[in-house]
């Protein structure tokens, strides 16, 4: 057995479940905040995106235009939910679906038209993008970054959530909005702070993880199911469950491709089979708080 | 109303469809409609005739000076970067038409002026069928042209052939368009995907005769033209392919071909086929990069593109390839007469174009390319300009059509883009340096072809 | 003010009425309309069935593109490859696609809510990979493209016109035949005893669980009877696009299709969803085909509205701002004016549970 092939493989898989995880870290965060499956999360970090495209092409520092990109963001996932998610919080769930899934359409599409429809070159890292090959073992700069940011963003948001009051009242409106309501919390406004910080963090992860994809129009698309799957495996209001279930989708994937050859073409069996295997034993994900159901 | 009622009603509602299914008589099969008088001869092309078309089709879409066409490509969606071929398109007819239109036939004196309805299919077949259907029976277009999409033609392949519809110069290298059973069909100047494999096979056998070969390949059946061709040319010579992987061409994720790579790599093999389309070639260089793996790299001539190449970065260099058109990011072309006309007509007609951009070159050819077509017909008659695509009489400086080639099509030879240049790519320089002379398939491209797809 | 009787003949006249339109539609325009009114049914039938298992019995699936994919591939499979008339193949493709529901419906008992969703999302992403590995058909590729011959209605159809145009007016009918035949199942389905044990289950399983239901054949069921539905709407399809194909932008286009045009038509009846296939399919093709010719006389910003790129961003749009005006559908809005109408407040449960469903988790 190849070992140097086996860890090039692990780590190629980290990597990629690396991508998966950061986007499924802004899924999670608005989902824990407002208990909303938010459709447009990859769309919306396309936006932000090409606006920090947008800047960087006008000779922005990387670090600073990074910046400014959340800070619009924040705002903007923000107004985003007072403008168009409020009005339908109170209906039903499905509504709220189709609401997102308006939204996808309409970000995906306003891009193109806005930026025009090309892959666009020439998007920055703050980083020089090595691999090392210790060993023969592949180790990539974009995947420490990556890893390192999803770390560091888990720790935050424990902290948040946690050791803030204002993480309190998240945690307090999204389990009972008309009690923390009743306590003096404002809802509308904490709702809007989880999808501002949402929206910040998938900024984050967009700028991050599109330098490796390639900016185009379509470049969400290709890792939604994958981001949706790693957030159903770690459970959907679980931070460090993204991340690991992000991890355990990419390394699956790599190892199935490497050592299970009569799957080739349709390796997408493996992460599906293992997050339906998951599911049905523990059907709150890895990491998710159980629903207790009362009768 | 309980369980074993309904049950009993489903039961009765399945026996009722089958005993109309007995009525309707037993299996029938028949073989490819349409109109054709083929020649016998492994994909070789075929004349059409109206015999079996519907009556007074042929001078359909031609309303005294002009002549309508239509096309159905992406222009929405994840596809959508392919609307730029239509500003390629657009800046020929518009600079035909300023000068009248084309002649047909060539020195009659009679001009016709080209008009261009084109429609957004998203790169869904389904779509398609839909726009065709379209622009056959409410738009009643001349001809089609320059439908993007292997599938996306198969789809409409039948339908073409019973209305008796030129499905001119198809955007796609494929070799399904040499099926001798559907003579309505043609492709456009690209490289035919065997001949892209020949070229390597050829090239290896110079520079490394025992060469171990690991290939990537997209899972469908453009990446089995390669896979397949591959196979078939390396028996009975000493070089040996030692791996295949396969990707999901619909995903446009590093994610999607860095396993494949890695496992390829792994294999130390001297070469390395790429039979790859979009970002699955830059991903997968920077995958070969990563590993650290350093093969003499073939990557197909679908990925030619200003855009692509700066993607890989470094990952790029010595990269081979073929291309049929003169590349309009080199510098060195700018003298060219061809080029000039080219990048000023596109700046008038299509300013916010790009002209370096590979695909807009590649719009404006095919343009060029389908007006010559006509020029050639002796009348204004579907099957007339039909029977002239397959009769190409070596036809040179057509758009931005490398200087020295020609192109020819004819009985037993359905295929254009069989003269083409090999190019590799040079990071230092910013584009891509020709590498030997050019290369002259003619009608070579029906035998290499697999069966399998040709024929189905 | 009207009575609840007059009501009711009222809405028994709208729907002879609409089902004669629907009857000599053909007669009446051309190729292209008839086949996007075809388009229409055949969404219509697998939103429906879609109904019955969301709007119903609560389980979202954004996966029916799958099953719909599944119908349409076995039957171009067997009239492309054994030459199969159509109607046969349904007595094949039907079965098939129920029993797939049953396979997907099991391990749906054990994942609810959010996950079940993504679960079936699953489904319609490995589909097409599925077929691109096994199905090779036209031209070597997963789509099999159908000639003329092979679509053909047998010769003793009694349609408008012989020769050229047979063939659409054949799927276009055979579509309206499954979409009528579909309607009366659903209706049968739902006010019979398992309709409403779908209900009671939706609403609470563990009360359901208590007065005797069956839960788990319960929400079985409902997944195959929906998959069934989707199946068929798969093999119409066959008749009306000539193809059949699977990538994954599409089947995920279509799941979604199906789902949008249940909450657009609304899910608190069984032809709600129908309403909502016609909105959603005339609306797109509005906004792609109508709107540019529309817009192109206005300012050069408006013409932005025009350009094929935009479509989704419009429709999108559109969609958002229908679900502000009318969250419960069309039929939702209708009822309203109804209840209005006749001034009268009858206890009838409604369709769309007024409280969280296991969405949230």
């Amino acid at each position: 057995m190849d070992f140097s092939l086996f860890f090039s493989q692990l780590m190629g898989g980290i990597g990629n479940g690396a991508v998966y995880a950061s986007l499924a870290l802004a899924l999670v965060l608005i989902f824990r905040t407002t208990g909303i499956l938010n459709f447009a999360q990859g769309e919306m970090a396309l936006y932000s995106t090409y606006l920090f495209w947008y800047f960087t092409q006008r000779s922005v520092p990387v670090l600073l235009a990074i910046l400014i990109t959340m800070v619009i963001s924040f705002i903007g996932g923000a107004l985003i939910e007072r403008v168009i998610i409020r009005p339908v919080e109170d209906k039903s769930p499905l509504v709220i679906v189709i609401v997102t899934i308006g939204l996808f359409l309409a970000l995906n599409s306003i891009v193109q038209v806005q930026f025009g429809a090309d892959i666009k070159t020439g998007l920055p890292r703050f980083y020089a993008a090595t691999t090392w090959r210790p060993g023969n073992v592949q180790i990539s700069a974009d995947t420490l970054v990556l890893v390192a940011m999803l770390a560091i963003v888990c720790l935050l948001l424990y902290v948040l959530f946690q050791h803030t009051k204002v993480g309190l009242a998240m945690r307090a409106v999204s389990s009972n909005a008309e009690s923390s309501r009743l306590s003096g919390i404002p809802v509308g406004n904490v709702l809007m702070l989880g999808w501002g910080l949402a929206a910040a963090l998938g900024a984050l992860a967009g700028v991050l993880i599109i330098p490796q994809l390639g900016l185009e129009a379509s470049a969400m698309q290709s890792i939604l199911f994958y981001s949706f799957a790693a957030a159903a495996l770690g459970g959907f209001d679980s931070p460090v469950g993204a991340v690991v279930g992000g991890i355990i989708v990419g390394v699956a994937q790599a190892l199935a491709t490497q050592y299970v050859h009569f799957l080739d073409g349709i390796t997408l069996i493996v992460p599906f089979g293992i997050i339906l295997v998951v599911l049905m034993v523990r059907p709150q994900g890895l990491f998710g708080t159980k629903r207790v159901e009362r009768v | 109303m309980n369980q074993p009622h309904r049950a009993r009603r489903v039961l009765v509602f399945i026996a009722v469809l089958a005993l109309v299914g007995a009525a309707c008589g037993s299996s029938r099969k028949s073989g490819g409609g349409g109109s054709t008088t083929t020649v016998a001869g492994g994909g070789g092309g075929a004349a059409v005739s109206d015999a079996d078309c519907p009556p007074g089709q042929g001078s359909v879409g031609v309303n005294g000076d002009t002549i309508t066409i239509g096309t159905s490509l992406p222009q929405s969606g994840v596809y959508a970067a392919f609307t730029a071929i239509l500003n390629g398109e657009k800046s020929y007819f518009d600079y035909i038409n300023a000068q009248g239109g084309v002649e047909i036939p060539a020195g009659s004196g009679t001009k016709y002026k080209i008009k261009l309805v084109d429609k957004d299919d998203a790169y869904d077949a389904a779509k398609t069928v839909t726009n065709v259907n379209s622009l056959i029976n409410d738009s009643k277009v001349f001809s089609l042209f320059n439908v993007v999409g292997t599938k996306n033609n198969l789809a409409i392949r039948d339908t073409v052939s019973t209305d008796c519809v030129p499905d001119l110069l198809i955007a796609s290298g494929a070799v399904q368009w040499g099926n001798p059973k559907f003579p309505w069909l043609i492709g456009s100047e690209l490289v035919p995907y065997p001949l892209e494999v020949q070229t390597f096979v050829n090239y290896l056998k110079q520079k490394k005769p025992d060469a171990t070969i690991a290939v990537l390949a997209a899972a469908d059946d453009f990446g089995q033209s390669y896979v397949d061709t591959l196979n078939e040319l390396v028996k009975g010579s000493s070089m040996k392919v030692v791996q295949v992987q396969h990707y999901d061409p619909e995903s446009t994720d590093p994610a999607a071909v860095k396993p494949q790579v890695t496992s390829l790599a792994a294999t130390h093999a001297d070469a390395f086929l790429l039979a790859a389309t979009l970002l699955g070639c830059p991903n997968a260089l920077n995958a070969m990069g990563d590993a650290g793996w350093k093969p003499i790299v073939y990557m197909s001539g679908t990925c030619v593109s200003k855009v692509l190449f700066t993607l890989a970065g470094n990952n790029a260099n010595g990269v081979l390839s073929v291309t049929p058109l003169m590349d309009p990011a080199n510098p060195a072309n700018d003298s060219n007469a061809a080029m000039q006309l080219y990048k000023s007509s596109v700046k008038q007609y299509a300013p916010k174009a790009d002209t370096t951009d590979g695909i807009v070159g590649y719009g404006w050819t095919t343009a060029a390319l389908f007006v010559k077509i006509l020029s050639l017909s002796p009348k204004v008659d579907r099957v007339a300009v039909m029977n002239a695509a397959h009769a190409l009489p070596s036809v040179k400086d057509i758009g931005l059509q490398i200087p020295a080639a020609t192109w020819t099509t004819g009985p037993n030879d359905n295929f254009i883009g069989e003269t083409f240049q090999m190019i590799t790519y040079s990071v230092s320089a910013g584009h891509s340096e020709s590498v030997g002379d050019l290369i002259d398939d003619n009608g070579k491209t029906a035998d290499l072809s697999p069966k399998s797809l040709l024929n189905s | 003010m009207i009575s609840r009787r007059q009501a009711q003949i009222i809405g028994l006249v709208v729907a002879v009425i609409v089902l004669a339109v629907l009857l000599v539609l053909p007669h009446q325009t051309g190729t292209t309309s008839t086949l996007r009114w075809a388009q229409v049914l055949y969404i219509g039938i697998a939103a429906m069935g879609l109904n019955l298992l969301t709007g119903y019995n609560g389980q979202v699936s954004i996966g029916h593109g799958a099953f719909f994919g599944v119908g349409a591939y076995t039957t171009a499979l067997l009239m492309h490859n054994e030459g199969w008339q159509f109607l046969p193949t349904l007595v094949v493709a039907a079965p098939v696609c129920f029993l797939v529901g049953v396979v997907v419906g099991f391990p749906a008992l054990r994942v609810k809510g959010l996950y079940l969703a993504l679960v079936t999302l699953g489904l319609a992403v490995l589909f097409p990979d599925l077929t691109k590995r096994f199905v090779h058909a036209t031209g070597g590729t997963n789509l099999v493209s159908l000639t003329r011959a092979e679509l053909a209605p047998p010769a003793w159809v009694p349609l408008w016109v012989s020769g050229e145009g047979r063939d659409d007016q054949w799927a276009y009918y055979v579509t309206l035949g499954a979409a009528i035949v579909l309607v009366i199942a659903a209706v049968i389905i739902v006010r019979s005893r398992f309709g409403r044990a779908l209900i009671a289950v939706r609403d609470h399983e563990a009360a359901a669980e208590t007065v005797g239901i069956n839960v788990a054949q319960v929400k079985v069921l409902a997944f195959a009877v929906s998959a069934l539905y989707a199946g068929i709407a798969g093999s119409c399809a066959v008749l009306v696009t000539h193809i059949a194909n699977a990538e994954k932008v599409n089947t995920f286009q279509l799941s979604i299709e199906f789902l949008v045009a249940v909450v657009i038509g609304g899910t608190a009846t069984v032809i709600g969803p129908l309403l909502g296939a016609w909105i959603v399919v005339f609306l797109q093709h509005y906004i792609s085909d109508d709107l540019p010719n529309h817009v192109s006389s206005l300012g050069p910003l408006k013409r932005v509205l025009g350009e094929p790129a935009a479509s989704p961003a419009i429709f999108g749009i559109l969609l958002i701002l229908f679900v502000y005006v009318l969250p419960d559908g069309v039929v939702g809005g209708a009822r309203r004016l109804y209840a209005r109408l006749t001034r009268s407040r009858r206890t009838r449960a409604p369709a769309v549970p007024p409280s969280p469903t296991p969405l949230t988790t």
